[in-house]
């Protein structure tokens, strides 16, 4: 029998650092490693960003040289065009990105951290599962960057295949980079489908009691929207790479005419995933946009239901509009008849979250504190980018601006541009919750600002770009292409400015500012258990179920 | 509602919470019905059937790259994957009800009081005192969780409930006294 234990007192923190950091398995930790390594690799990758948009800033190449990489143009010295060089750099922000950058953070980080609060749990199902997924996400950036280095195609380091690895380039591509790229992007595979696992188990059964489904906050909705479609599309995109590993190894001929494969299988069975990946990027983020307009609008969110359904059904759509991708390779009319309506569907569930956003705000009391300006930023460019998918999502359309720079510029402005934009107004609305500290406004208006104008002017230009023809993936271009590719230039040194301005402040306040901010530093509206909590809660939160009252607040329906 | 007083008829207990681990009389050798039996245990969020439902959704929905690939070679490449993500889960969720079955029951006779706990992963834990003196008790803010509720016999101070909500163990606190107090 459990004898009582009544003079056993309340356990304080005695980790040392070594044992709190990397031995984990608590999810606030874990939740907040998540983020600082994904900040790292997000600004290597947005490092290869900045070099790609000086080599694009004028016609010519000037920087990326077969005679060595230069980082100050000297027209003095020959210079011979190193594509292998670009092809890299675009491979591995693409791959960067996609795998080790965002998912991570938005998933991996906010939704580790927020999630078990928010409903109410000790910590996830399977703590030390969750420590195995982080190490796993850690292997894999490891391996991902090794691979960058490692002896590669044209007898240079890295693969320059895009980060979608289609075969042939990708079983043809010489040396180990390639594989170590697929090992990369199986263990990172390996660690989202652990870490959906998790999450599914905790939100499914470790919920509140009288929490039902109908009343989980729309953050937790949707981490576990996307933990189903990690569950669902992951293993789809693990079986295609390991098929590619056996085709480049151990002469297989899945992908491989020669052999009677099908190259054009491969990309079906790669956007039958990949598309799912990028609601898995963005879906996240609609569940932090919603908790921050809600606040800064002193509104309860605007038809609660409607915006859970509208993550279900955006996550549901996303399986059967893969090939909208390949509407050039061959595709029957039939088949791009229905991808063509199958995606504008999408619209529909997209546009109830938009406009539920816009009535949440209507008639409210807007108050326009940073984290409410990075949402209005989403709300904006996600739209822009939602209306040029409407016009890719056209197969004759597609024809034209298919792999020009419209495509760019297109999931530029929904993964880029809204993803980004969601994750500062996440960090910048959470800073509180995780440190206790808030980071400055005057500094997070500044950030902001410079970000917004300075990513429009990158991108938008490049819908221009993209109508007059101009190719992706090229390391040079015409003159006639020189001067929205100087704009765009223009507005990425001004984005990676704002950037480098948000890790001095954001370091100046982890350091030096006080741990002031109160339980719930925002107002009333922040009405989601980890608003409860002290800021930055204790190691161990909830051990104790939670009292209905505090979370079921009457305004929320 | 995670603890009842069930009905004591000795001739139809009722267990028909199936994944309960009804613990029945062993380990007491009482034949004769208690005047009270009392189950307690943990709150989980996902009823059987969610699990049902939950199962039925991904496996439709991981089928349908499947059936895209049917009739190509690809399939077997994908398979074993689709598989495995869908044994994960499944495991994962048994797993957590597996690891929250904790439960507890006490039965009380005349003279007799017993408490067994049931946890995963470790042998029954067996409780027995005479009901005249046991002494029920509550530790506000002392104990390791508010509201802790403890009952004092047979020389030893055992816990009862420390994983109910807290409402639940203040309101178990006043029935345990009446249902104790009713037989002195």
């Amino acid at each position: 029998m459990a004898d009582a234990a009544v003079h056993g007192h309340a356990h304080y923190d005695q980790r040392g650092f070594f044992t709190r950091w990397f031995m984990s398995t608590n999810h606030k930790d874990i939740g907040i490693l998540y983020l600082f390594v994904s900040g790292v690799v997000g600004f290597i990758a947005v490092c290869f960003t900045i070099y790609m948009r000086l080599e694009l800033m004028e016609p010519g190449v000037q920087y990326m040289c077969g005679e060595g990489a230069r980082l100050i143009a000297d027209a003095s010295a020959t210079c011979t065009p190193n594509g292998h060089l670009w092809n890299v750099l675009i491979t591995y922000h693409g791959v960067l990105m996609m795998f080790f950058v965002v998912i991570p953070a938005l998933f991996g980080g906010f939704g580790n951290y927020l999630m078990p609060l928010q409903i109410g749990a000790p910590d996830m199902a399977f703590p030390r599962m969750n420590n195995l997924s982080f190490w796993m996400f850690v292997a894999g950036t490891s391996l991902g960057v090794a691979s960058m280095l490692a002896p590669g195609g044209n007898g240079q380091m890295g693969a320059g295949v895009g980060w979608v690895f289609y075969p042939p380039l990708s079983t043809n591509e010489a040396g180990i980079s390639m594989d170590l790229a697929i090992f990369a992007v199986h263990l990172s595979g390996a660690s989202s489908i652990l870490g959906a696992i998790n999450m599914i188990t905790t939100f499914l059964n470790m919920r509140a009691p009288g929490m039902t489904l109908h009343k989980v906050p729309l953050f937790s909705w949707s981490i576990f929207v996307t933990a189903w479609m990690i569950l669902l599309a992951l293993p789809v995109l693990a079986g295609a790479i390991t098929m590619l590993l056996t085709d480049r190894n151990f002469g297989t001929t899945f992908f491989d005419p020669s052999g009677g494969g099908d190259p054009v299988l491969y990309q079906h069975i790669f956007w039958f995933f990949g598309h799912p990946e990028v609601y898995i990027i963005i879906i996240p983020g609609f569940g932090i946009i919603s908790h921050v307009i809600a606040t800064f609008s002193k509104k309860p969110i605007f038809g609660y239901l409607p915006m859970v359904y509208a993550m279900v059904a955006i996550g549901a759509l996303g399986f059967v509009v893969w090939a909208h991708h390949m509407y050039t390779v061959g595709l029957s009319l039939t088949q791009q008849s229905y991808f063509l309506m199958a995606t504008m569907v999408i619209a529909v569930p997209t546009g109830i979250k938009i406009f539920s956003w816009i009535a949440t705000m209507w008639g409210g009391s807007v108050e326009f504190k940073t984290p409410m300006l990075w949402a209005f930023g989403f709300l904006f460019l996600f739209t822009v980018g939602g209306v040029t998918g409407i016009i890719l999502a056209q197969a004759g359309i597609d024809r034209a601006y298919h792999d020009t720079y419209y495509v760019v510029a297109h999931f530029h402005y929904v993964m880029s541009l809204g993803t980004v934009f969601a994750i500062f107004a996440g960090i910048y609305f959470y800073m509180p919750k995780f440190s206790g500290k808030m980071l400055p406004e005057w500094a997070g208006k500044i950030h902001f600002w410079a970000m917004f104008i300075g990513s429009n002017l990158t991108f938008f230009p490049q819908h221009f770009l993209g109508r007059q023809g101009m190719p992706r993936r090229y390391i040079d271009y015409p003159e006639a292409f020189a001067y929205w590719n100087y704009v765009s230039s223009l507005g990425a040194f001004l984005s990676f400015a704002s950037f480098l301005f948000f890790i001095v402040v954001l370091f100046y306040t982890l350091i030096f500012v006080k741990r002031t901010a109160p339980a719930n530093p925002w107002n009333e509206w922040a009405d989601t258990l980890e608003w409860t909590l002290p800021s930055p809660p204790p190691e161990h939160t909830f051990e104790q179920l939670p009292k209905q009252s505090d979370w079921d607040k009457g305004h929320v329906r | 509602m995670p603890y009842e007083w069930r009905k004591t008829d000795s001739t139809a207990p009722d267990y028909s919470g199936a994944d309960l681990h009804p613990l029945g009389a062993a380990g007491t050798g009482r034949a004769d019905a208690p005047l009270a039996d009392l189950h307690l245990w943990t709150y989980r969020s996902l009823p059987k059937q969610g699990f049902v439902i939950f199962i039925g959704v991904t496996a439709v929905m991981i089928s349908i790259p499947l059936l895209a690939i049917v009739g190509t070679v690809a399939l077997w490449g994908i398979l074993p994957f689709a598989g495995a993500a869908l044994a994960g889960v499944w495991i994962a969720l048994q797993r957590s009800y597996r690891d929250g079955s904790v439960h507890e029951q006490l039965r009380l006779w005349d003279d007799l009081i017993t408490l067994t706990r049931h946890d995963p992963n470790r042998p029954d834990r067996h409780w027995e005192a005479n009901p005249h003196w046991v002494q029920v008790s509550m530790w506000v803010k002392d104990g390791p969780v508010p509201h802790y509720l403890t009952l004092k016999g047979g020389g030893r101070e055992v816990e009862i409930g420390a994983f109910l909500s807290e409402d639940e163990r203040r309101r178990l606190q006043g029935e345990l006294i009446t249902r104790l107090h009713a037989n002195r």
